[in-house]
């Protein structure tokens, strides 16, 4: 796998709605525990704000976009930051793949919410594997 | 009759995720959200105001908006002024947490000690904030508003933050001069003097005038174009919910 690329992980920011918290905790938990070294978050606000270095990591990597709703801030505003989405998650869509984990709370999730955000990462893992394995391979 | 959202303090938090301070303002959003003040608060998405619709964009300019960022950078502040409204009030979780004397926020998902200090004193600082905004005075010995007629038993107990996202402040753009101005709440004006059966004459334009100016900044040396445009708008709308015979 190369080691000098990363996948930028863009979570939705949301905080009305318990699936904008599901999709930080999952992109928590691939940036912290699953792929600490490959995947680099990058803040919406920053985005939105126009930060050189939001932009660049954007630019610079493919990025993968994790949506709370179907307005899709995540996906939009990297598209608009000059990045790339790669792979777009929805919450609710993968909610759909996994319905025995219903989702509650906003500041703190319940146990099926937490489920949920593990599946999600354990995708989101996945697509960053293949990914870099994608990279490594044109690089060589 | 329709009604238009009745006043609240819009709370726009930068939510940064890479920050433990991020996380801070928008548990501390949350707290005023839906515990501290649930009754006089709306939020929306950051994002929105570039991702959404021009009623997203509206925001700040229809709701006296307080942004709560975490560090100096003040994305929340610098993006509703930029592309939504001048916030009414700002705060900053850095500055919270040196006034308050506080260990520095660590932690992304599990906050330590210190952060969920500076959750509650930066929540706290916002609900008297939005007590100042409304201009409401709050009892901390009653617990309640001091000149309050619903009891406190009365809010809503399901406990969730209004989120005002995608559901847009009703906006409708018009021709002024040759430019096209979007004003707030126009709809529900035009839904309002309708429904009351109010035609579409030089006086009522002048009353309708009234109102979008308290939604709306209307220069003064343009009221009499407005007024113009503001009738023949009422004019258009009458005619197309005029029911068909």
């Amino acid at each position: 796998m190369n080691q000098h690329k990363k996948v930028v992980i863009v979570p939705c920011s949301g905080i009305g709605k318990t699936y904008g918290t599901v999709s930080r905790e999952a992109a928590y938990e691939v940036i912290e525990d699953l792929r600490a070294e490959q995947a680099q978050l990058v803040a919406l606000s920053l985005l939105v704000l126009g930060d050189d270095d939001a932009r660049s990591a954007v630019g610079q990597y493919p990025a993968i976009a994790i949506d709370g709703c179907k307005l899709a801030c995540a996906s939009k505003m990297v598209e608009e930051s000059g990045g790339h989405v790669v792979q777009e998650y929805a919450v609710l869509d993968v909610y759909r793949r996994y319905r025995q984990f219903k989702p509650r709370g906003i500041a703190e999730l319940n146990e099926g919410g937490q489920k949920l955000a593990h599946a999600l990462a354990e995708e989101v893992a996945a697509s960053v594997d293949e990914l870099l394995a994608g990279e490594g391979g044109q690089d060589a | 009759m329709p009604k238009l959202p009745e006043k609240k303090v819009g709370i726009v938090a930068c939510s940064g995720e890479e920050l433990a301070e991020g996380t801070v303002t928008r548990l501390a959003a949350l707290r005023v959200l839906e515990e501290l003040r649930p009754r006089d608060t709306v939020t929306i998405c950051l994002p929105l105001f570039l991702a959404g619709g021009e009623g997203d964009r509206a925001f700040a300019r229809f709701y006296p908006t307080i942004a709560v960022d975490g560090c100096e950078l003040r994305c929340a502040a610098r993006a509703t002024e930029k592309y939504s409204g001048k916030p009414a009030a700002s705060i900053v979780v850095t500055d919270v947490v040196d006034e308050a004397g506080l260990d520095q926020p660590k932690g992304l998902r599990h906050l330590n000690e210190a952060s969920l200090q500076a959750v509650e004193a930066t929540a706290h600082h916002m609900a008297f904030m939005v007590d100042d905004l409304l201009g409401k005075r709050w009892s901390r010995r009653q617990g309640a508003f001091l000149d309050d007629q619903i009891p406190v038993e009365a809010e809503d107990s399901s406990r969730t933050a209004t989120c005002a996202c995608g559901s847009g402040i009703p906006i409708q753009s018009v021709a002024v001069n040759g430019e096209q101005v979007t004003l707030i709440a126009l709809p529900v004006l035009f839904e309002q003097f309708q429904e009351v059966g109010k035609p579409p004459t030089p006086e009522i334009a002048r009353e309708l005038l009234e109102q979008v100016k308290i939604y709306n900044q209307v220069p003064e040396e343009l009221e009499a174009v407005y007024l113009d445009v503001l009738r023949q708008e009422y004019a258009n709308f009458c005619i197309e919910k005029e029911p068909v015979k």
